[in-house]
């Protein structure tokens, strides 16, 4: 049995660190990701929009283009092919995943806009051939494939499982058609979902030795603010709608995320200059770099590298933080030893963290580019 | 030390003038705090495992809005401060019993110290004489650790996905057909539930399977369990697992009437049946079964005796 790590009264966040009392640690073993091969220009669909809007969104968020799902695809297709990529970036085989948890906001698949059951999980696990995992579906906004992760680690390091994996497709860019009906101005609550693109990411997880990979995890739900960013099904046409206070949920994310982030950088026992790659949910351009400027103001340091993936992309919901994780192995920007932490933000407002060091896992990424 | 049932409550629709899941699951939370003699604050991980909504919000988690009326750690997070993280789990009427597997391991990792499941259904198509799956209501159940106490101590979950076409369910997109006004809208996303003939007697071979399994893996006999509380209740599914397991009635938590007919709340009201009669005080070694759509079984056995 693992060693007990009490929560400290003086901790905010619900906070997993692999203490040195003989436990088991937990390491990202792979990453895949399953990206549509449709894509669609910013000036494009600014272009389709039914109202003479005038909004330069490229140049507000960075978004040249997002990948969008073409006839045939959907959430599930997303999400197996992604699992399918991670394993074959993986030593694992299917049969070795004991766990599987699909994180997916859009579950569609076959004639269903959105499934309920059996859960999406159950399908990716038979597609896959990891036929003898345990399955659940989780859904937590744009925060979904970490808090898989979080699940997992505890599971991991108490010697539960010894392999598991997080999946989620995200077929989203129906919000971009639905928002382009109805925006009027640069100031409608649709306007975030004029950035969303499809994506499917996974990722797998597994025992490793006590101190070695994932060094602290990290979450927390700042309820007050719950009605920030609201989704819910469209009746434009099929799929949802998406209504966000973007000034309100940067301004609140920037002012209360600073003391969590020092809180997790602490029970790290690091520095914010020490983590060599900071992922952070991918929105917009300009809020990622506010936010970074605030951190750095006010805890006295900053990381050495921001990843900001927007401009291929755009914001691909609960996948982000592992598309562009998987985007810098592929391009061999991420080299063994560097430490990167996963920063999510999601409506909620859901704040994860993830601190890391990458380790073997990068020799397997690379020679398809 | 293991994990201990607080406390486990369910509540019907009866009172509330509009049953939104929201409402019920709130409702449900609210009962289940003041029998423990608990705060909302004191919660560290609130898990919610409704499937059916009168919204279908997609985002952000119902969690998260249950945490928010319930008041459960509002506000800014200070240094020193102590907050509540809050996500949906979904696995149909198993994602209880799946709630629970999560939760006691972050007991017993020392990751939090209360946990809170909350689950609520209603029906979203009201009116609709073939929509009769659901009977609006909400559970809440808190959990903690007890240095006393076994308390859960082996899951086990199984899927036959031969079976994954017996029970479906999800939104369809339903055009609007014929002469339209402006800003009227285009269509709706209509709530299909398709159960095909035969799921249930299904359910039941396959919570036989799994259970059997379960228990054979323990190295336990079914004499050994001292009360068997199930999901979901109907006697299609019930009485016929019980007959074939040859489990007598008076070790089985039956749900009162009011609560018959519950969906994700099936577990928490099963349980909630078994405190009020004192049979689960009374019970050592209790088994928790659920069976749903996939098909999937989730069990869970629970032991009231010394670690």
């Amino acid at each position: 049995m693992a060693g007990i790590r009490s929560r400290q009264a003086d901790q905010w966040l619900a906070l997993e660190s692999p203490g040195s009392d003989g436990s088991w640690g937990c390491r990202i073993e792979s990453v895949g990701v399953k990206l549509p091969a449709g894509r669609l220009a910013t000036r494009d669909l600014i272009g389709q929009t039914s109202h003479r809007t005038r909004i330069q969104l490229e140049r507000l968020t960075g978004i040249h283009e997002r990948h969008v799902v073409g006839p045939g695809e959907n959430s599930f297709t997303l999400a197996a092919g992604a699992a399918r990529d991670c394993l074959a970036h993986s030593q694992r085989r299917a049969p070795d995943i004991q766990m599987l948890i699909s994180t997916s906001i859009t579950r569609s698949r076959g004639r269903y806009t959105q499934s309920f059951e059996p859960p999406l999980s159950l399908y990716v696990k038979q597609a896959i051939g990891a036929t003898q995992a345990a399955n659940f579906d989780l859904s937590n906004a744009c925060a979904g494939m970490l808090t898989g992760v979080f699940i997992l680690q505890d599971l991991i390091t108490r010697g539960e499982i010894d392999c598991g994996m997080v999946v989620s497709g995200e077929y989203i860019s129906h919000l971009n058609w639905n928002a382009a009906r109805q925006i009027h101005s640069l100031f409608s609550k649709q306007l975030a979902s004029l950035t969303l693109g499809d994506a499917g990411a996974a990722v797998i997880v597994e025992r490793a030795p006590c101190g070695a990979g994932i060094e602290v995890i990290g979450f927390t739900t700042l309820a007050e603010h719950s009605r920030l960013c609201l989704a819910f099904p469209s009746t434009v046409g099929p799929g949802a709608q998406m209504y966000t206070r973007s000034r309100t949920l940067q301004k609140v994310a920037i002012e209360d995320m600073a003391p969590l982030v020092a809180e997790v950088i602490g029970a790290a026992g690091i520095d914010l200059a020490d983590i060599d790659y900071l992922i952070p949910h991918q929105t917009s351009a300009r809020a990622i770099r506010a936010g970074t400027q605030e951190f750095a103001r006010r805890l006295g340091a900053r990381p050495k590298h921001v990843v900001v993936n927007l401009e291929e992309y755009g914001n691909t919901s609960s996948t982000t933080l592992f598309v562009a994780l998987h985007k810098y192995l592929e391009e061999q920007r991420i080299h063994k030893g560097d430490r990167v932490m996963l920063l999510a933000l999601a409506s909620g407002i859901e704040i994860g963290m993830a601190i890391f060091t990458v380790d073997s896992q990068v020799d397997r990424y690379g020679h398809t580019h | 030390m293991g994990t201990r049932i607080e406390a486990a409550s369910a509540v019907t629709s009866h009172g509330l003038r509009k049953p939104t899941a929201r409402r019920l699951a709130d409702a449900a939370a609210r009962t289940c705090l003041a029998h423990a003699g608990r705060k909302p604050g004191d919660i560290d991980m609130l898990i919610n495992t409704g499937i059916y909504r009168d919204d279908n919000m997609g985002e952000p988690a119902l969690a998260a809005l249950i945490q928010e009326d319930i008041g459960a750690n509002l506000g800014q997070p200070p240094l020193g401060g102590h907050g509540t993280f809050s996500f949906d789990l979904l696995n149909g009427t198993c994602g209880v019993i799946t709630a629970i597997q999560i939760e006691s391991g972050l007991l017993d990792s020392g990751v939090i110290r209360l946990g809170a499941i909350v689950t609520s259904d209603v029906d979203p198509d009201h009116g609709d004489p073939r929509a009769t799956l659901v009977r609006p209501a909400g559970g809440a159940m808190l959990l903690a650790r007890d240095d006393d106490l076994a308390g859960f101590t082996d899951f086990y979950a199984e899927t036959f996905p031969e079976y994954d076409h017996l029970f479906a369910s999800g939104l369809v997109w339903q055009e609007r057909h014929g002469h339209r006004l402006p800003r009227q809208a285009a269509g709706q996303h209509a709530l299909v539930i398709d159960e095909k003939p035969g799921y249930e007697a299904r359910l039941a071979d396959c919570a036989e399977e799994a259970s059997r399994r379960f228990l054979r893996r323990l190295g336990l006999g079914w004499g050994e369990i001292d009360l068997l509380v199930p999901a979901p209740s109907s006697p299609g599914f019930l009485d016929v697992l019980t007959r074939r397991l040859g489990v007598p009635g008076d070790r089985v938590a039956y749900v009162p009437e009011d609560l018959d007919g519950t969906y994700t709340t099936g577990p928490i009201a099963a349980l909630q049946a078994a405190i009020r009669s004192g049979r689960l005080g009374e019970a050592r070694t209790i088994l928790m079964l659920a069976a749903g759509a996939g098909i999937t079984v989730t069990l869970a056995l629970y032991r009231q005796a010394p670690p």
